[in-house]
C-alpha cells in the first residue's frame, strides 16, 4: 500500500508525464550525455568478507554496465567512509563529489552454498533509490543472479530488460571438431551440448531458449537437428539427400525456414518443428541459402547468387515479392533481422568479411565492424547488442557490441576456434 | 472529473505526509518489502548440465586430423584424381574435365563400386553459402561423369563447404588447393 502511495506521490511530482510509457532516462532526458555511473565496491551484509565474490560481482556490473550503452562507468570508485548499501547507511555526497550520476551498491551473504545478494542501484544527484531487489541461490549461479540485476537496471533505466543473463551458443573447435557449445553472454559458464566427433553448425534456438536446432554430419550427411537443451533428446528433423543446412526457428516458434538440395539444388523451405515440409520458397537454378525471418513472420531474408554473386533478398514467407535488399558490394552473405523489425545485419565481403545494418527498405545502409574479419552476426533479443565472430586477434573468437557497432569486446575465453554465436531469448 | 483530480491530489498529499511522518522508522522496514514480494528470487533455473549421450567418437571418414596424411595419397583412392575450380564458381575448366574423363575411365573399367563427389570450397566465401556452393561443384563432376557414361547409380553428392580445407594455410596456393572436388570409394 505504501509503495502504492509512493508511486502516485511520484506521479504527482511528474505531471503531465505518462508513467508508463517513460523509463528514467527519459524522465531525466540526459541527452547525448553518458550518465556517468559508480559500482561500488560489494560488502559483506553478514559474515566475513570474500574478496573473490566482491571482485567478480564487481566486474560483472562494469562489463555488462559498460557495454549497455547509456552509461560509462568510472574508472574507480571514491572512499566512502560508510560502506552501508541502503539509504541513509552511506552518503551520496561521496559519490556526487565524484561525479557519479548513478550507482551500484550491493551486498552479499555467504551461508554455505547458498549466496544471497542484495543489490540497489541509485540516483546519486537526488539521493534516491531507484530498485532494490534481493536474490538468493547457489554460489554456483552467482554470475547469473547478479546478470538479473544487470538487467533490472536495463528494465529501470531504459524500460526494456537488458538481455544480460541471456545464453550464447556457438560452435567450437577447440577439440579439433566443430561441436556446439552454450555459454553465458559474456564467456563464463561453457557447457559442451554435442559430442559426436563430427561437423555441427549452425546453431539457432527456439523462441522458447529451450531447444536449439542445427546441422550435423554425424550420420554422414549434412542434416538438421532439434535438441532439447535441458533435457538432452535429440531429432532428426530434416535429412533428405543433399544439404539441410542454416535453419532459422519462426519467430512463432512452430516452423523453420532452411535450405535443401533434396528437389534437385539449394532452395528455401519452411518445415515444421518435426520435419514435414509446409513450403517451398525459391524455385531458382542459383543458390539460395541462410533465410532469416522478419520478427512478424510475415517476410524472410535470404541470401541467392541467382543475379550472378552472392546478395541478400527479401521475400514474403509464402515465397512471392522477391526482391533484392543489399546493392552495394560484390558479395553479401548472412542476413539476420532484427527483432524490432527496423534493420537486416549482413555481412559483406571485402577483403575478409565485415558486419552491416540496412534497413528493411535498402536504405540507411552502415557498416559496424572494420577491424579484422568480421561474420555470423545475431541480435540479442531486445536488439540493442549483437553478438558475432571475429577473426581480429588472429583466431575465430565471439564477440559482442553494441547494435550500432560500438562498443566491440571479445567475449570467448577459450583457446579453440570459435564461431557461429546465436544469442539465446530470455533465459 | 476535476473533483476526482482534486480527490487524488488530496489522498496523495495524504499519502506523502503519512509516508514522511514517520520516515525514520520506516527507513529500514520500508527498504524490505521492496525486495520481498519480487525476490522470488529469480532462482535461476539452474541449466541442468545437457544430458549426452555416451556415443563412441564416431569415426568420420577423413576427419580433419587425417587430412594432411591423404593428401600424401596412396595408391588405390588416387587413381581417382582431384578436381579443382576457380573462386566462387563451379564451372568445370578444361583441366578438370580432362582429369574427368580419366577418372571415368577409372570408373568404367578398374573399379566396381560407388563413389561419392565430396564439394569443397576454400575459406575466403561464407560457411553457409560455400555448403551450397561446395555441393554445386560436386553436381558439376557427377553431371560430366554421367555424361561420359558412368551410371548415375554409381555416384553420390556431399558438400563439406568450407569445412574440410586439404591446406590449412591461408593464401592463394593453399585456396586453389582447397576448392575441388575428391572422389571416394564408399561401400
Amino acid at each position: 500500500m505504501k509503495k502504492i502511495i509512493l508511486i502516485i506521490a511520484l506521479l504527482a511530482l511528474f505531471p503531465g508525464t505518462a508513467p508508463a510509457d517513460q523509463s528514467y532516462l527519459e524522465v531525466t532526458a540526459p541527452g547525448n550525455r553518458q550518465l556517468q555511473l559508480a559500482v561500488a565496491t560489494p560488502v559483506p551484509l553478514s559474515g566475513s568478507a570474500n574478496t573473490g565474490i566482491a571482485k567478480d560481482i564487481s566486474e560483472l556490473f562494469r562489463f555488462d554496465m559498460t557495454l549497455a550503452g547509456p552509461f560509462t562507468v568510472m574508472p574507480t570508485t571514491p572512499t566512502d567512509p560508510k560502506s552501508g548499501i541502503r539509504p541513509g547507511d552511506f552518503s551520496f555526497d561521496v559519490w556526487k563529489a565524484a561525479g557519479a550520476d548513478l550507482l551500484i551498491k550491493s551486498g552479499y551473504t555467504l551461508a554455505g552454498t547458498t549466496l544471497t545478494l542484495e543489490c540497489r542501484l541509485y540516483d546519486v544527484t537526488r539521493g534516491q533509490e531507484l530498485t532494490a531487489k534481493r536474490y538468493s541461490g547457489s554460489i554456483t549461479d552467482m554470475r547469473r543472479i547478479a546478470h538479473t540485476f544487470s538487467d533490472e537496471i536495463m528494465k529501470v533505466t531504459t524500460g526494456v530488460r537488458g538481455p544480460f543473463t541471456g545464453k550464447i551458443a556457438f560452435v567450437s573447435k577447440r577439440t579439433g571438431n566443430k561441436e556446439i557449445y552454450l555459454m553465458d553472454y559474456d564467456g563464463y559458464n561453457v557447457q559442451r551440448l554435442t559430442r559426436n566427433g563430427s561437423i555441427n553448425l549452425n546453431p539457432d534456438f527456439s523462441p522458447s531458449g529451450k531447444e536449439l536446432i542445427y546441422t550435423s554430419y554425424k550420420k554422414g550427411n549434412p542434416d538438421l537437428y532439434r535438441r532439447g537443451i535441458f533435457s538432452g533428446t535429440e531429432a532428426r528433423i530434416a535429412a533428405h539427400r543433399g544439404i539441410n543446412v542454416t535453419a532459422a526457428y519462426a519467430p512463432d516458434g512452430n516452423r523453420i525456414a532452411l535450405a535443401m538440395s533434396k528437389d534437385g539444388n539449394s532452395e528455401i523451405y519452411i518445415i515444421n518443428k518435426d520435419g514435414r515440409q509446409l513450403a517451398r520458397l525459391t524455385n531458382n537454378s542459383a543458390i539460395d541459402v541462410s533465410p532469416a525471418w522478419s520478427p512478424d513472420g510475415r517476410q524472410i531474408a535470404f541470401v541467392s547468387d541467382r543475379l550472378g554473386k552472392p546478395q541478400v533478398f527479401v521475400m514474403n514467407a509464402d515465397g512471392s515479392g522477391v526482391r533484392r535488399l543489399t546493392t552495394s558490394g560484390a558479395y553479401n552473405v548472412s542476413p539476420r533481422w532484427s527483432p524490432k523489425g527496423d534493420k537486416i545485419l549482413y555481412c559483406r565481403q571485402m577483403g575478409g568479411f565485415q558486419i552491416f545494418a540496412i534497413n528493411p527498405d535498402g536504405s540507411g545502409d552502415t557498416q559496424l565492424t572494420s577491424q579484422g574479419s568480421n561474420e555470423h552476426p545475431r541480435w540479442s533479443p531486445d536488439g540493442r547488442y549483437i553478438t558475432f565472430s571475429s577473426q581480429r586477434s588472429g583466431r575465430d573468437a565471439i564477440y559482442v557490441m553494441r547494435a550500432d557497432g560500438s562498443g566491440q569486446v571479445m567475449v570467448s575465453r577459450g583457446k579453440g576456434a570459435d564461431s557461429h554465436p546465436t544469442w539465446s531469448p530470455r533465459w | 472529473m476535476r473533483k476526482g483530480i482534486l480527490g487524488c491530489v488530496m489522498v496523495v498529499c495524504c499519502g506523502v505526509i503519512f509516508a514522511s511522518g514517520c520516515a525514520k522508522e520506516e527507513l529500514v522496514k520500508k527498504e524490505e518489502p521492496v525486495a520481498a514480494p519480487v525476490a522470488p528470487a529469480p532462482k535461476p533455473a539452474q541449466p541442468a548440465v545437457p544430458r549426452e549421450e555416451v556415443l563412441p567418437p564416431q569415426t568420420v571418414k577423413e576427419a580433419p586430423a587425417s587430412v594432411k596424411e591423404e593428401t600424401a595419397q596412396v595408391a588405390p583412392v588416387s587413381a581417382l584424381e582431384k578436381i579443382y575450380f576457380d573462386f566462387d564458381s563451379f564451372t568445370l575448366s578444361q583441366a578438370s574435365r580432362d582429369t574427368l574423363t580419366k577418372n571415368a575411365e577409372v570408373l568404367l573399367k578398374k573399379l566396381s563400386g560407388k563413389i561419392q563427389i565430396e564439394g569443397n570450397c576454400d575459406e575466403r566465401g561464407s560457411d553457409e553459402y560455400n555448403l551450397a556452393l561446395g555441393e554445386k561443384r560436386a553436381k558439376s563432376a557427377m553431371n560430366y561423369l554421367v555424361t561420359l557414361g558412368v551410371p548415375a547409380e554409381r555416384l553420390s553428392v556431399i558438400s563439406y563447404g568450407k569445412e574440410k580445407p586439404a591446406d590449412p594455410g591461408h593464401d592463394e596456393a593453399a585456396w586453389a588447393k582447397n576448392r575441388r572436388d575428391e572422389f571416394v570409394i564408399v561401400k
